[in-house]
This record gives structure tokens, C-alpha cells and sequence, in this order.
């Protein structure tokens, strides 16, 4: 099910009224809700996957309560070897077969060994990257004594499947969702409030601006040969802004979706593009895979402590894994090596932890300093993100080529008609307005909170105006293939 | 929670009204358009309750661009209108006449152009802007169009959601193009032979037209409600040229369908599939469908029938 259909629209006030209605007087049927509504959510989909969900539920929850009988160091460590071969072997099955298969022919075909071997036609389960991470977390976790494993197997279920994050996000650690689920949910107006806002929020970013963007971005990356260099490079930026709508606007959803049911969930993006160095970027872009990778591999690999060699390495691995992560693709590989490079030089000098604060915090400016270094570090990632958008190396390598041409300095020219106007208009609005409420979780979270209701309500409507007469491009949202 | 579930009531049942308010104002600017190709001239002349014909010409693309109803006024000095529907086969041609009977008075006289695909489903609904104006809460709308890929069911019952995504083209098309596209529901279409056929034959050897069985029993149905209505139906099959006679290879399958009606119901039924025209590429703009000048030369031809037969009151078989 897709939060922007209809069918969600539907599904989310049932939901609502049966959880705070019916089932409120009782914390276990409340949570066993959450099993059947995240269940239904997803098998809205293919309710085939569903026995996936259920499998890694089952073998996680056994495998933390066996963790916190079991004392024998050899025996835990083979217990979480099994969570971690299960999950990994799943992903690895439905998202990577096909790809190493077909690069090992490619390889021994170099050779000059032919190989047969068929693709499989494998459906990719929406979300398994997703759900995966945040069950391997638990485990781990577990293992490490951090957190207590858990005996009541619905609060379990629930924290595996729950809904507004499932497929897409944020990946949430047990020790944050998990303990949501053992006590009892207060209904809180100001939360739900935030919640809805957040909502529209996230709606408006993913309907408005990313489906817009979508439809140029596909255009001008599909038909990349026949277009001038100046007209590659705002197809990229459309990308850029494309990408960030999809994700953070569904992020934005899922976290205001919780907070309806009374959860808090972490946030996941922190306005990624007003960052002043590639560090800052990373620290603000897809918070809880970046920060799940620095705990489960960066720091376990020995993080930035260690000789530079150490150090390089490590930092090739976090970005190349996290490239993998998001597809079967060299792209998604170059583009995660491509951001190792970036930020090594930042970490080697040891710059990385220079911003940690938000740019410009207080003022409603940022310096010339600050511009410029915001400027740098949106070109430098709006480079790299050709490479996660297009098809193959190829593809990208020529993209990049015919953007460096003597054509980058012609006017840009993609649509014939004004309605490339107005997604511009509609692009610099928003830049204001998340830069203006950047200090926030999300960009609206305050914004005519102290206006008279009139024109608050006015605010939500031209939202939800802009939502209808915008919307309709009907884009997937790009995550759930990851 | 009493304080949150009022006021997003409040704020819904807002919304609900303004997305009327805006549904309403987007379908009168889309009833204002002639675009798809000229339908929504059509299904607004039936709902605006503005027709007023004794002779009312019912089917495909090949009713709508081959007979012209001035000259069918002219000559038999009866008023006519023509609903031929672009793209469609019975099934949706016999939506336009139910709702044509529902708001308008019924004609004497119904003409229906029938070929090979009268009796056949298309899966998508073809043009299907033209239906958005009029399809919110409209049941027979529902009926006849949810069996195509088109529209979802919340499309027919909430304002506005049928235009998402085209609220914009759907206002801003509205201010274009003034100009009525159809006469009294007919165009005649100054066009050369084409290479339509040529292309056809490319994909295919030949087709094969599926019949499709609600299709045949909705065609009974039409037949047994014209009849008791006291409304007179008179299958025409118009010319359509040799070249693509020949493409269809159950075409005669399909004639002895319509001639089955024919004796059935005690039906008229006119062939023009030997008549001259059909070997002169020079009528048609492809092989089943005539140009202006041929739809002229015809429709005089069909008018002439017509006029021999009601000279002997003999409308029947």
C-alpha cells in the first residue's frame, strides 16, 4: 500500500479509530493491531512476502531469547552467525542473485570460460532491505548485551512489521521502537497535531516536488544523448531534489503516521542539502542507515581509530557497502565510492566533526563562508547522485561527459511547454521554506503554529491545494525497490 | 482526542466541500472543450436534454465520420442526430443510448452502424476524458464503463480524485480551441488514404475478431427494448474498403451475426460491403473509414434507401 493512494487514505482512519476506540483499553490487543493492520499494509503489495516478514519474526525473537540463556561464548556467537546468514541470505537471494551471477559470467567469459547459467526471474520483496537492517540490529544487540531480548512475541512482531516504516523506513533500533510497544500509549493532542502536519509535510514533498522533479529528471536521464550539457546538469539537479522529496517525504510520513498511534520515531533526514561538508551531509542524509552502518560496521571495523591505511579502508567499506545496499548495480557501487573520496580528505585532516551544528543556526542568513561551502557540497553530491540515477557506468560516464561539453553553457532547454516555470518556482519556494524551518525536525513544524486559525488552516489547504493540482504523476516512491 | 477527532472532521469535511466545489468547476470547464474528439460535444447535447431528433444514428467511428445527419434531414425532411462514439463498440454505444433515452425524447427511428468489432470489448476505456464530467454518482456511467482499465472505483463516487493529475490540463484545455468539433454529432474528415492498412499488416497477417458474449446479450437486450418502445432499428453496415474486407477473417461470421438479428427481430438490415464505393481508395482515409467526400456520396446513397423504403412503410426486413 502506498501512502500516497487511496486506499492508504482509507486504511489509516480505520486503523486510527479501531486503535484508540477498540482496542485501547488493552496494551496487547493494541499491539496485536499494529501486527494485523502492518500485515495488511504490506500484503496490500504481494501477501506472499508476508511468510518473509514472518520467518525473520520468528527466527530473530527464538534467536534473542536463546542469546539470553545461552552463556557459552562459542554457542552465541553461532546463534547470531544464523540470524545474521537467514536475513543476509534473504537479501541476498531476492536482491543480489541475479547480480553476482551475471557478473560471474561476465568474468569468466574475460577468461575465456564460458559459463551457463539462467538468470532467475526473482520478484524483489518491497522493504526487505529495510526490515532486514532492523531485525539484524536487534539481534545484535542482543548479543552484545546491550539490550534485554524480548519475550512477548506480538511487541516483537510489531517492531518488525510496523506499518509506517516497514518498507521504507526509518530503520529503527530496537532499543528506541521496542520498548514504544510494552507500555501504554497515551493519546496525545499536540503529538498527533505535529503527527498530521508532518504528513502533509510529507506529502507535499513527495507529490508535489519529487513526482514533478520525476517527470524531468526521467526525461532528460532517458534521453541524456540528445540533450545540451546545461540541460544534463538541471536534469541532475532535478534528480537531487527528486530523490530528497521521495525519501525524506516518505520518511516525513512514516514518522508523522506514528506519532498518530503515539510513537516517536527517529528522525531521518535533517536537511541534507544545506550541509557545509560531505561529513555534515552524511550526518544528515538517510540518518538511520548511515548511523546503523557506523554502529554494526564502521566502529566493529575499528572506525577512524587505527593507522590512515585503517582508516581509508574502513572508510571504503562503510560507502561501498552502503552502496551496495541500495541495489545490484555498479552505480549504486561508484556512487558509494564516489562519497568515500569525498569525505576521506575531510576525515584524514580531521574536519569531519567541524559542523556539527545547523548552518546559520539563529540567523536567518548564512555568511558568504557558509554559502559557498553549502554550494560545494551540494555540486559535489549532486555529481555523485548521476551516477546513482543512471542506468549503467556507461550511461552515467557519458551523462557526465556531454555535461562537460561546450554545450554546458547554452540555455537549457527540456520542455516545450510552461510547466517547467512553474516546477522551478515551485522548487525555490520550497528551498525557503526548509531552509527557514531547518532548526526544526521537519520544515513546517512550527510555521503558523502562533498565526490565527484562519490562516493556519488557509496554510494547509493551499498545501493540499498545491497537493491535488501538482500531483498526479504517480511516481513509485524510489526506496522501496532498495 | 475528542478535541482532535472534531477538528479533523471539521477540516475534512471542508476539504470534502471544496474538492465539489472544484470538481464541479473543472467539469464545466471540461464540458466546455471539444477535444476527445468532439464526445463531450455529444454526451453534452444528451445530458443538456438538447436533442430533438425522429432519427438518431447509433455506433463506432464509422457512424460518426460516414453519415451526415443534414443530409439525411434534407432528404427524407426528418430530424436526426448522430452519436457515433469514437473507438467503442456496442457495449459503451449502448450507455450513450440509455442515457440519450433518459433525459431527451426517444427517436423513431434508430440507424445502427454495425461492423466487426460492434460485438467485440476493447479492454481500456478509450478516451475516457470524456466521461468525467458526467460519471460522479452516475450509476450507469459505473456500470457500463468499471469493466474497462480505466477508472478505480473511488474515481466514481469522490469529487475530484478522477482528475488528479490532470486538474491543470483539464482547466488550462478548456480555454483553448472554441470551436465545435462535431455537426450534430457528425464530422465529416478531409482526408487522403493513409497507410493505416500497410501498418496493420505489418503486426498481423490478418485479425480475428473476438466476439464477446455480454456484448451479443446487451445487443438482445437493445433489440427487445427498441422493440417494445415502439422505436424502429435499422442495422446499416457502411462501406468499408475491399483491402481491409479482406483483413478480417471472420468477417463473414460476424455479417451472418447481424443477418441473425435480422431475421430475428424482422430487422432491416443494409450491407454496403459490395456496393462500388468499397474498391475506390479515393472515399476513405483508411479501409474502414470514409473521407468526407465519401461519407457525403453514402450517407445520400443510405438516405435514398431509406427514402424507397418509407415510400412503401417498409422499415422492416
Amino acid at each position: 500500500m502506498l501512502f500516497n493512494s487511496i486506499d492508504f487514505a482509507i486504511f489509516l482512519p480505520i486503523t486510527f479509530i479501531l486503535y484508540w476506540f477498540v482496542t485501547n483499553k488493552n496494551l496487547k490487543s493494541q499491539n496485536l493491531l499494529i501486527v494485523i493492520a502492518s500485515y495488511i499494509f504490506y500484503g496490500w503489495w504481494d501477501w506472499r512476502f508476508l511468510s518473509l516478514i514472518l520467518f525473520s519474526t520468528v527466527i530473530d525473537y527464538s534467536i534473542g531469547i536463546s542469546l539470553s540463556k545461552q552463556e557459552n561464548q562459542n554457542k552465541r556467537k553461532m546463534l547470531l552467525w544464523t540470524s545474521i546468514l537467514v536475513n543476509l541470505g534473504f537479501l541476498g537471494y531476492f536482491k543480489y542473485y541475479n547480480f553476482f551471477l551475471d557478473n560471474f559470467i561476465t568474468a569468466f567469459s574475460f577468461f575465456g570460460t564460458d559459463i551457463n547459467a539462467n538468470s532467475l526471474n526473482i520478484i524483489l520483496p518491497v522493504g526487505i532491505s529495510f526490515y532486514t537492517f532492523q531485525t539484524l540490529s536487534y539481534t545484535i544487540d542482543v548479543y552484545k548485551r546491550n539490550l534485554e531480548p524480548t519475550k512477548d512475541f506480538i511487541s516483537f512482531s510489531a517492531f518488525v512489521s510496523f506499518f509506517p516504516q516497514l518498507v521504507a523506513g526509518p530503520i529503527e533500533r530496537a532499543s528506541n521502537l521496542l520498548p514504544q510497544f510494552y507500555t501504554k500509549r497515551h493519546f496525545d493532542y499536540s503529538k498527533a497535531v505535529n503527527g498530521m502536519r508532518q504528513i502533509l509535510w510529507g506529502l507535499f514533498k513527495k507529490i508535489v516536488i519529487a513526482d514533478n522533479c520525476a517527470q524531468y529528471a526521467n526525461i532528460i536521464f532517458n534521453n541524456s544523448s540528445e540533450y545540451s550539457g546545461s540541460t544534463l546538469v538541471l536534469g541532475a539537479i532535478f534528480f537531487t531534489f527528486q530523490i530528497y522529496g521521495d525519501f525524506s517525504g516518505y520518511s516525513d510520513i512514516a514518522i508523522g503516521t506514528s506519532r498518530l498511534f503515539g510513537f516517536n520515531l527517529k528522525q531521518n533526514f535533517a536537511f541534507p542539502y544545506f550541509s557545509r561538508d560531505i561529513a555534515e551531509f552524511w550526518r544528515r542524509w538517510h540518518i538511520s542507515l548511515s548511523t546503523w552502518f557506523r554502529d554494526y560496521l564502521y566502529i566493529p571495523l575499528g572506525g577512524s581509530r587505527g593507522g590512515t591505511w585503517n582508516k581509508i579502508r574502513n572508510v571504503f567499506i562503510i560507502f561501498l557497502v552502503s552502496g551496495f545496499w541500495h541495489g545490484a548495480n555498479w552505480t549504486f557501487i561508484v556512487w558509494g565510492a564516489l562519497n568515500a573520496l569525498y569525505f576521506l580528505p575531510i576525515l584524514l585532516t580531521n574536519n569531519n566533526r567541524n559542523n556539527l551544528d545547523v548552518a546559520a543556526k539563529g540567523k536567518f542568513l548564512p555568511t558568504i563562508k557558509e554559502f559557498l561551502l553549502m554550494l560545494f557540497t551540494f555540486v559535489l553530491t549532486v555529481f555523485a547522485w548521476i551516477f546513482f540515477r543512471a542506468d549503467n557506468i556507461a550511461h552515467a560516464i557519458n551523462y557526465v561527459s556531454e555535461i562537460f561539453s561546450n554545450t554546458l553553457f547554452t540555455y537549457p532547454k527540456y520542455d516545450q511547454d510552461d510547466s517547467k516555470r512553474s516546477i522551478l518556482i515551485l522548487l525555490f519556494i520550497f528551498i525557503i521554506i526548509e531552509w527557514y524551518g531547518r532548526e526544526q525536525q521537519f520544515a513546517i513544524e512550527n510555521l503558523g503554529l502562533k498565526w490565527i486559525w484562519p490562516i493556519r488552516i488557509a496554510m494547509y489547504f493551499a498545501i493540499l491545494f498545491a497537493i491535488f493540482w501538482f500531483g498526479g504523476q504517480e511516481q513509485q516512491f524510489i526506496y522501496f525497490q532498495f | 482526542m475528542k478535541r482532535f477527532v472534531i477538528k479533523s472532521l471539521l477540516i475534512l469535511s471542508t476539504l470534502i466541500l471544496l474538492m465539489i466545489i472544484a470538481d464541479y468547476y473543472i467539469s464545466e470547464k471540461l464540458k466546455e472543450t471539444h477535444n476527445s474528439p468532439g464526445e463531450i460535444e455529444v454526451w453534452n447535447d444528451i445530458y443538456d436534454k438538447n436533442i430533438d431528433a425522429d432519427i438518431a444514428i447509433y455506433g463506432s467511428s464509422r457512424a460518426w465520420v460516414h453519415i451526415s445527419p443534414k443530409i439525411i434531414e434534407d432528404s427524407l425532411n426528418l430530424k436526426a442526430y448522430n452519436f457515433g462514439m469514437d473507438g467503442h463498440n456496442f457495449w459503451l454505444q449502448y450507455l450513450r443510448n440509455k442515457e440519450y433515452l433518459k433525459y431527451n425524447k426517444p427517436p423513431k427511428v434508430i440507424i445502427l452502424s454495425v461492423d466487426v468489432f460492434s460485438l467485440a470489448k476493447r479492454k481500456d476505456l478509450y478516451e475516457l476524458n470524456q466521461f468525467k464530467p458526467y460519471m460522479l454518482w452516475n450509476s450507469d456511467i459505473k456500470k457500463f464503463t468499471s469493466s474497462y482499465d480505466g477508472f478505480n472505483f473511488e474515481d466514481y463516487y469522490l469529487p475530484l480524485i478522477r482528475y488528479y493529475g490532470s486538474m491543470k490540463a483539464s482547466v488550462i484545455k478548456s480555454s483553448s480551441n472554441k470551436n465545435p468539433y462535431r455537426n450534430k454529432g457528425y464530422r465529416g474528415m478531409d482526408r487522403k488514404w493513409n497507410n493505416d492498412l500497410v501498418q496493420a499488416k505489418l503486426e498481423k497477417k490478418n485479425l480475428s475478431i473476438d466476439i464477446d458474449s455480454n456484448t451479443i446479450t446487451l445487443f438482445n437486450q437493445f433489440l427487445l427494448e427498441c422493440k417494445s418502445n415502439d422505436i424502429t432499428v435499422i442495422l446499416v453496415y457502411t462501406p468499408e474498403h475491399i483491402d481491409g474486407q479482406k483483413f478480417v477473417k471472420n468477417r463473414k461470421e460476424i455479417i451472418n451475426i447481424y443477418n441473425d438479428f435480422s431475421n430475428k427481430y424482422d430487422l432491416l438490415f443494409l450491407d454496403y460491403s459490395s456496393d462500388d464505393i468499397c474498391l475506390e481508395k479515393e472515399y476513405f482515409y483508411n479501409a474502414s473509414h470514409l473521407n468526407k467526400k465519401g461519407s457525403e456520396i453514402f450517407t445520400s446513397m443510405l438516405a435514398y434507401d431509406l427514402k424507397t423504403r418509407a415510400n412503401s412503410n417498409v422499415y422492416k426486413k
